[in-house]
């Protein structure tokens, strides 16, 4: 049983959301600022994203039934979908924009992902937990790539690049290169993560007494 | 409120898909695409026909820089038209054709048929001897051929269109 959605925020709220990110997680500004373009999602986001929206349906942040469903008419099925897939394209581009573009900073960013993801789907949380330990790991991977990779590229980064050289001397055999980033890109990617955290919110909950069933099932321990 | 809902996540999904398979690469190219998806879009006319006087004096690089202020956007076909035309006068020579400015117009060309209703531009312009886009990238892809014919001394008294 989930608590059912007002209408207008699962037919415009959530949608309006989740493809605003889809549509920003792929904005890429050019260092000096003065060209953009706009990344379509590699195909190892499209996987990570399944395996997010399973992570999400298992920790019950993400409930199907509150979506679709015999019980629900055509038109709100529909909606139900349209909400499914902007929620799908919405992770597949957060993934493209905490990702570095190229390289093989690329790939340790994409196996950072797959391994929490597969270890948090092992862990089975909570919607709370979960929805916590996403915001920590998008932060993270925003830290890294937007604030931490830019300072590196940025030779007028001053003391910040100092301190990361410092602090990452002798964790690799040569000097670890920074990806340019504009500040805009920063700022815009900050906004698409906000914006994803805040429709993963909103997204349907489930009823008191079907919550208070997924608390015993999920951690009986706790209740005894 | 569903119908409308349904009906609004369907227009922003087009739209956003619509950015990315344009791929504008500035704010201006941005807002342009969007206001010539609802038929709002305008040139502006003061610097198309600074392009144009330009352009009919023989000076290209400034022509192309006025018919870029007339639209920032790129979303006129007769204006890319115009600036895809510059890059073919430019480039022509009776000994020789500069690739580099023909191919610059083969883009702007395709850009240009891309942008025209059904792919169609037709320009009626008394001043100009090919008033067709499909005319003028084909003289554009043939300047960029190479063939035997090139070496034909009688290609001396070719005339420039």
């Amino acid at each position: 049983m989930t608590r059912p959605l007002p209408p207008a925020r699962e037919a415009f709220v959530l949608p309006a959301l989740f493809l605003t990110v889809a549509g920003a997680g792929g904005l890429r500004v050019s260092p000096d600022g003065g060209a953009m373009s706009f990344v379509p999602p590699p195909l190892i986001t499209l996987v990570l994203a399944v395996l997010l929206l399973g992570v999400m349906a298992r920790a019950g942040l993400l409930l199907p039934s509150g979506l679709l469903g015999d019980h629900r008419t055509g038109l709100e099925n529909a909606s139900g979908v349209v909400v499914l897939l902007s929620l799908f394209a919405a992770s597949a581009q957060l993934f493209t924009c905490l990702t570095p573009d190229a390289g093989v900073l690329r790939l340790i960013f994409n196996l950072f992902f797959l391994f929490l993801l597969w270890n948090t789907l092992a862990a089975q949380p909570d919607r709370t937990r979960l929805l916590r330990s996403l915001l920590v790991v998008f932060g993270w991977a925003y830290v890294v790539r937007y604030v931490a990779l830019a300072a590196l590229a940025d030779p007028q980064a001053g003391w910040t690049r100092r301190l990361l050289t410092v602090l990452l001397e002798g964790a690799s055999s040569g000097p670890i290169a920074g990806e340019a980033t504009a500040p805009l890109a920063g700022y815009v990617a900050f906004a698409t993560l906000a914006l994803y955290m805040t429709g993963l919110g909103l997204l349907p909950r489930p009823a008191p007494s079907a919550a208070a069933a997924l608390v015993t099932t999920r951690a009986p321990d706790v209740l005894e | 409120m569903r119908v409308a809902g349904l009906v609004f996540a369907t227009a922003y999904a087009a739209f956003i898909a619509s950015v990315y398979a344009r791929q504008p690469r500035t704010v201006q190219q941005l807002a342009g695409g969007m206001a010539a998806s609802v038929g709002a879009y305008r040139v502006d006319p003061v610097n198309f026909q600074e392009g144009l006087r330009f352009f009919r004096a023989d000076q290209f690089i400034e022509a192309r820089a006025a018919f870029e202020r007339a639209d920032p956007a790129r979303q006129d076909a007769p204006t890319q038209f115009y600036i895809a035309y510059s890059f073919y006068r430019q480039g022509w020579g009776r000994l020789y054709r500069d690739d580099a400015l023909y191919r610059q117009g083969l883009e702007v060309v395709d850009r240009a048929i891309a942008r025209a209703p059904g792919g169609r531009l037709v320009v009626a312009d008394p001043n100009l001897q090919m008033h067709t886009a499909d005319e003028l990238r084909a003289e554009l892809q043939r300047g960029l051929t190479r063939e035997l014919s090139d070496l034909s001394p009688m290609k001396v008294f070719a005339e420039r269109k």
